[in-house]
């Protein structure tokens, strides 16, 4: 690895593949602290396995990944986690069994330690680490406009609003790395207003931000930085002035001549 | 960010779970207390029927636990009952301690080989896992009998050293099933309000998830077995001093599948109301059919059936019941 920025993201040489089929070759990217970098490619382009590979679920055959000048290769998902690095999934992943309120406290589970016999027997201990996740819990709803839906199920939420408390869970805990897959599919205007606005907001000087978005008006207007892929292959990397104007990017999104 | 940032009352929650507990324990208090005063109005026989049904009951509440938290299936339980009621029975008959020695004992033991069981079987699912706990259950009753110096082999053993010195053996052998029976419940629904609890369920729906907010699926299957195991031991202590008796037979692996056919019936649930379903389906529909002879098993699976095509339409008749009265 090269010399580490401090709390930046780093990912070097970083190759995947399933079978024969190389899914990302030789990625170098870099997700900074205190900006929001949008990660954009058409489908297939290997940017959820980009995800994957940062938070561990996917193990890279090439390359190293590091956080804060620290190595991650080889931690698996949960102890990145518990280093606050920490993601929202393409596919809605809420269970159906917690209410919107116990959805968004898992996001801050990883921050409390109380033994299982706080788990079976009204101990002072659990209710205190009950009663300060649901709070923590309520106010990430609050920021997100969801304040009156802590009690209902997830499957009584629209699906753009049940993406919203995904992004609640992820953001509740004060991640240091926060990697959104898609936040704004299936919202509707307003929605992803209150996104934008919540995810400027968040952009602190202490969180690595990176989203994956298919919706460029939002992706062109937070991100300070912007990566495109294609084919698993870095095409472009810049601002979003460089992207928008770069040759390449053209040609991937509205096609070349020849084409 | 919205206004309404920080302005919800942080005890909202807590007054939401208060509601949800209110008004989900006023049925079930009221069955307790009816369960308390049963005895008082039923027969001698009857009394010990229902002090192993709700020994049953437990049993049932391990396996929808499993099923509901872990998301597999068990039909091997009776290996842990059979740990419980083994540590009362060998305990009582070998050394004459009574259940405050031997009950702390079963728990122990049903705890540490659920986590046993789980770590080499912790990449294991579905119908996989399900016969690996089989292989459990057929191995119960002939390591019972192969240690028959210790468990008394094909004969069992007697347990008959009563908990307290002023209650008749009959009603203790009842009210100690009974409290079980609730303790347990309570337990479990005190799971379901705490972190615990809320990552097993996550870990199960959606494993990828847990993973990424910190939770090991490992740490899961292996808490919930061990949970699942130490409930499975508590059913088989309960059942050796309501029953009395201890031997090979109550551990059969017909005795697993009834008790995940108990599960089935009271459709996995954990509530007190739900295990007891199921815990009387197990114990008293036999029960009830004894004087049938060869017909048992063709009634039992007419009652087997007839409950689960209730249990699947019952919503659906709720609901057009419930049409019908608005449309009239």
């Amino acid at each position: 690895m090269t010399e580490p920025q401090t709390n930046t993201l780093r990912g070097e040489g970083i190759s995947l593949s399933f079978g024969g089929i190389k899914v990302l070759k030789d990625l170098d990217v870099e997700f900074r602290a205190g900006e929001i970098t949008g990660l954009i490619g058409p489908n297939g382009a290997g940017k959820t396995s980009l995800f994957n590979c940062l938070t561990g679920a996917y193990t890279p055959q090439k390359g190293n990944i590091g956080y804060a000048g620290n190595s991650l290769n080889g931690l698996p998902p949960s102890m990145r986690a518990a280093k606050g690095i920490v993601r929202s999934f393409q596919h809605v992943a809420l269970c159906p069994d917690l209410t919107v309120r116990e959805n968004v406290m898992i996001g801050v589970a990883r921050n409390h330690h109380s033994g299982w016999l706080n788990a079976f027997l009204p101990l002072p201990r659990g209710q205190r680490e009950w009663a300060a996740m649901a709070q923590d819990a309520n106010r990430a709803l609050a920021d997100l406009g969801l304040a009156e839906m802590g009690d209902l199920m997830p499957d009584a939420l629209p699906p753009g609003m049940q993406r919203l408390v995904e992004i609640a869970r992820a953001i509740v805990g004060n991640p240091s790395v926060l990697l959104l897959d898609e936040p704004a599919a299936g919202l509707n205007n307003s929605e992803t207003s209150d996104l934008m606005a919540v995810l400027r907001e968040l952009a602190s000087n202490d969180l690595v931000l990176v989203v994956v978005e298919h919706d460029m008006d939002l992706v062109m207007s937070i991100c300070d930085r912007i990566y495109v892929l294609n084919f698993g292959e870095l095409v472009a990397d810049g601002t979003p002035k460089e992207v928008r104007e770069n040759p390449n990017v053209v040609r991937i999104y509205l096609g070349s001549d020849d084409d | 960010m919205s206004d309404t940032f920080g302005q919800r009352p942080a005890n909202a929650s807590e007054t939401s779970m208060l509601k949800q507990l209110t008004s989900g324990s006023l049925p079930t208090l009221a069955l307790i207390i009816a369960l308390a005063f049963l005895p008082a109005m039923l027969g001698g026989s009857w009394t010990f029927t229902m002090g192993l049904c709700f020994a049953n009951s437990i049993g049932v509440l391990a396996v929808s636990l499993l099923v509901r938290y872990g998301g597999e299936v068990s039909i091997g339980h009776t290996f842990f009952t059979a740990l419980g009621a083994y540590s009362v029975g060998v305990l009582d008959a070998k050394y004459g301690l009574s259940l405050f020695a031997s009950l702390p004992l079963a728990l122990l033991l049903g705890v540490a080989f659920g986590v046993i069981f789980a770590w080499p079987s912790r990449n294991l699912s579905g119908i996989y896992l399900a016969v690996t706990t089989l292989a459990l259950a057929l191995a119960v009753p002939e390591i019972i009998n192969n240690l028959g110096g210790i468990t008394g082999g094909y004969e069992g053993l007697y347990v008959s050293t009563p908990i307290v010195s002023f209650l008749e053996m009959s009603m203790q052998r009842y009210y100690f099933a009974l409290l079980m029976l609730v303790v347990a419940t309570y337990l479990v629904a005190r799971l379901r309000k705490s972190r615990q609890g809320m990552l097993l369920l996550l870990a199960k729906t959606h494993s990828a998830a847990a993973d990424a907010f910190g939770t090991r699926r490992v740490w899961a299957r292996i808490s919930i077995m061990g949970i699942s195991g130490g409930i499975g031991a508590l059913c088989g202590a309960t059942l050796a001093f309501s029953g009395s008796t201890v031997s090979p037979g109550g551990f059969t692996f017909s005795q697993a599948i009834f008790l995940l056919v108990g599960s089935v019936v009271g459709f996995y649930g954990l509530s007190l109301p739900r295990v007891l379903l199921g815990g009387a389906f197990v114990t008293l529909v036999p029960h009830l059919l004894s004087a049938s002879g060869a017909w048992i098993p063709v009634f039992y699976g007419i009652a087997l059936l007839s409950m689960i095509l209730i249990g699947h339409h019952l919503p659906r008749i709720r609901k057009a019941m419930k049409l019908r009265k608005e449309a009239g």
